[in-house]
């Protein structure tokens, strides 16, 4: 099954460990790892930001010139683990008897959506899609929502490394890419064209790896969609 | 496009089964029990604690609290997602599934063990924390096999799970939806609402001048929505988010989030405020959300329109809140009863709401609902009288 496609407007990518999304494809890493520096967000507003909701903030603040003043986007930010890092310092609080308010507050997986329409003033919808299959899903909910309201619609997807505590995955950088996606119409002269469709496949598919091929500009699975099937994304 | 709802199910402190949950809602039954029921808190609060539940043998996954909860609601929804199966076909039924904390009470047990609590029936793991834990072990036993996705935006999760189960099936992703949400009680969300100073001691008293905060609740909630049905429980007519973009946890002043939703719901449903018959509040019973969200009522429905505030029944059950209260509309459209807020005498006069504060019969057609999340998420849904 093919879906309607959509323009990719602008993208833009940060990795902890690597200088570009094709680093991440080639496994070649930075010299020394480097953090977010997250403009977006300011002053109180900084304060307590787990590392996914930096990421996001990275991603999302280096496309800002890219939106419409007029039009501000509807965001769905995509997160595996979400506010992994966030929940450990919870746990060790609950340890000890007791919980920070900031941290809570900042604990939700829509935390960054949150800090993000604050931060620019745009009342638009927003979504976070979770889970195992977030990359390909977040993407899917995004494609259907630019055909939903033929609008632009800003697609965010970031992680952290999971803590050592929760015994998971052991993914050691953080990752995040941003996309502007918007109607093939509406698309600008350079804009790439993307094309989701749902194939045969139970793959497993690595996220980061995923995403950085997404971010690349280049085709290939984004994840599991339903049983038995992938979502592909095709660039063009 | 509208969609069919042809199932429906919950499971919360209320009752572990559709007849006793809405029984007790509809005659206003208090199922609150003290905050020391659960764990010992060195505060004083009430919780909605669900019922006792048998354990999710029949799922095949690890029996963790939120999948036992879901499990309750899952069970009751078999047969209608049954009969879809044989509509459309497996692979046609999407499953798009909500929830705020996920296996987070599972990991705080590992993770921060207390004597007090019960421990983990099975070893710890990470696969059970995420927010999709439950999904294949769901899916498989109700044998759908469309597109899968998880929403996880606080309080507002499950109706934004239901916004993206409406793109699948108008965009011809899939014909019909198995829409879910569960939260389990955990000393993270208990210790984390009353450090920022939003939890009642005593049982929630949404839009009483006495209100004092958010009272806790935890439970699942389930939904069969369908492209088209002929005799269907109720019609999702439409659904509306937007955002505050005011502040993290505090709502913005003039409920600018709230009246662009519920504006944007009646749009999609084609319907002028005045059709509505009533509205169920997000109502949770903190000093500035109540009245913000009165406020934000007025101004889109300029008129002292009823509102029912169903936490004061189920409690605040986070990423399940929305489902929990749809739910309870539906049934309110069958039984055309109008379930009371508790403890709402006296009413905020300074908030200029029509509370109903019993079991109130009256002609019910439509009902707006809404759910209000941290991060300035809102959502609302119009569900109609088929």
């Amino acid at each position: 099954m093919t879906i309607e496609p959509v323009s990719i407007l602008a993208t833009s990518f940060f990795s902890t460990h690597h200088a570009s999304a094709a680093d991440v494809l080639a496994s070649s890493p930075r010299p020394a790892p480097l953090q977010p520096t997250y403009p977006l967000l300011v002053a109180r507003a900084r304060r307590f930001t787990s590392l996914v909701t930096q990421l996001h903030m990275e991603v999302c603040g280096a496309l800002r010139s890219a939106l419409s003043p007029t039009d501000p986007p509807i965001s769905v930010f995509g997160t595996c683990h979400g506010e992994i890092q966030t929940a450990e310092t919870m746990i060790a609080g609950i340890r000890e008897g007791k919980v920070s308010s900031a941290r809570f507050a900042l604990s939700v997986h829509n935390t960054a959506a949150g800090l993000y329409s604050v931060a620019t003033g745009n009342t638009a919808a927003s979504t976070t899609i979770t889970g195992g299959n977030a990359v390909a899903a977040a993407w899917l909910d995004a494609v259907l929502t630019v055909h939903e309201t033929s609008r632009p619609v800003l697609l965010s997807i970031a992680d952290e490394p999971v803590p050592a505590l929760f015994q998971g995955p052991t993914q050691p950088f953080g990752i995040a890419a941003a996309f502007l996606l918007g109607p093939t119409g509406a698309a600008a002269p350079d804009a790439h064209v993307a094309r989701l469709a749902i194939v045969p496949g139970d793959a497993a598919i690595d996220p980061a790896q995923a995403l950085a091929r997404a971010a690349a500009g280049k085709s290939g699975p984004l994840g599991s969609i339903q049983p038995g099937a992938l979502l592909d994304l095709s660039v063009s | 496009m509208r969609l069919a709802v042809t199932g429906a199910a919950v499971a919360n402190c209320l009752g572990s089964d559709n007849a006793t949950a809405f029984e007790r809602a509809f005659t206003g039954s208090d199922a609150f029990s003290p905050g020391s029921a659960l764990c010992d808190l060195p505060f004083q609060t009430a919780l909605g604690i669900a019922s006792p539940l048998p354990h999710p043998a029949e799922l095949g996954c690890a029996p963790t609290r939120e999948a036992t909860l879901a499990a309750a609601s899952v069970r009751q929804l078999e047969p209608a997602v049954r009969a879809a199966v044989a509509r459309w076909g497996a692979a046609r039924i999407a499953y798009v599934f909500a929830s705020s904390t996920g296996g987070l009470d599972n990991s705080e047990r590992f993770l921060a063990p207390d004597a007090r609590l019960p421990g983990l029936p099975t070893g710890y793991s990470y696969d059970d924390h995420w927010i999709d834990a439950t999904t294949s072990a769901i899916t498989s036993y109700l044998g759908i096999a469309g597109a899968r996705m998880a929403v996880s935006t606080a309080c507002s999760s499950s109706f934004k799970a239901l916004a993206s189960a409406h793109r699948l099936i108008e965009q011809g992703l899939a014909d019909a939806a198995v829409v879910g949400s569960a939260d389990s009680l955990c000393r993270t969300t208990i210790f984390g609402f009353h450090s920022l100073g939003l939890l009642s001691p005593s049982p929630t008293r949404p839009f009483s001048r006495e209100r004092s905060g958010i009272t806790l609740g935890e439970g699942s909630a389930y939904i069969l929505v369908e492209r088209a049905a002929s005799s269907p429980l109720a019609w999702i007519e439409g659904t509306g988010a937007a955002s505050d973009a005011h502040h993290h946890t505090s709502p913005h002043p003039e409920g600018l989030g709230p009246v662009l939703c519920m504006r944007q719901a009646l749009d999609r449903a084609s319907l002028a405020p005045d059709k509505i018959d009533y509205v169920s509040a997000h109502g949770t019973g903190t000093l500035q959300n109540d009245q913000v969200e009165a406020a934000a009522i007025r101004r889109v429905f300029e008129r002292r329109i009823p509102i029912t505030a169903t936490k004061s029944l189920t409690g605040h059950t986070l990423g399940s809140a929305g489902l929990t209260a749809l739910i309870l509309a539906i049934e309110s459209l069958h039984r055309q009863l109008v379930p009371p807020s508790l403890r709402v005498a006296p009413v905020d006069e300074a908030l200029d709401v029509a509370m109903v504060d019993k079991p109130t019969a009256m002609p019910v057609h439509h009902i707006l609902v809404n759910a209000f999340g941290f991060g300035g998420s809102n959502a609302s849904v119009v569900v109609a009288r088929p």
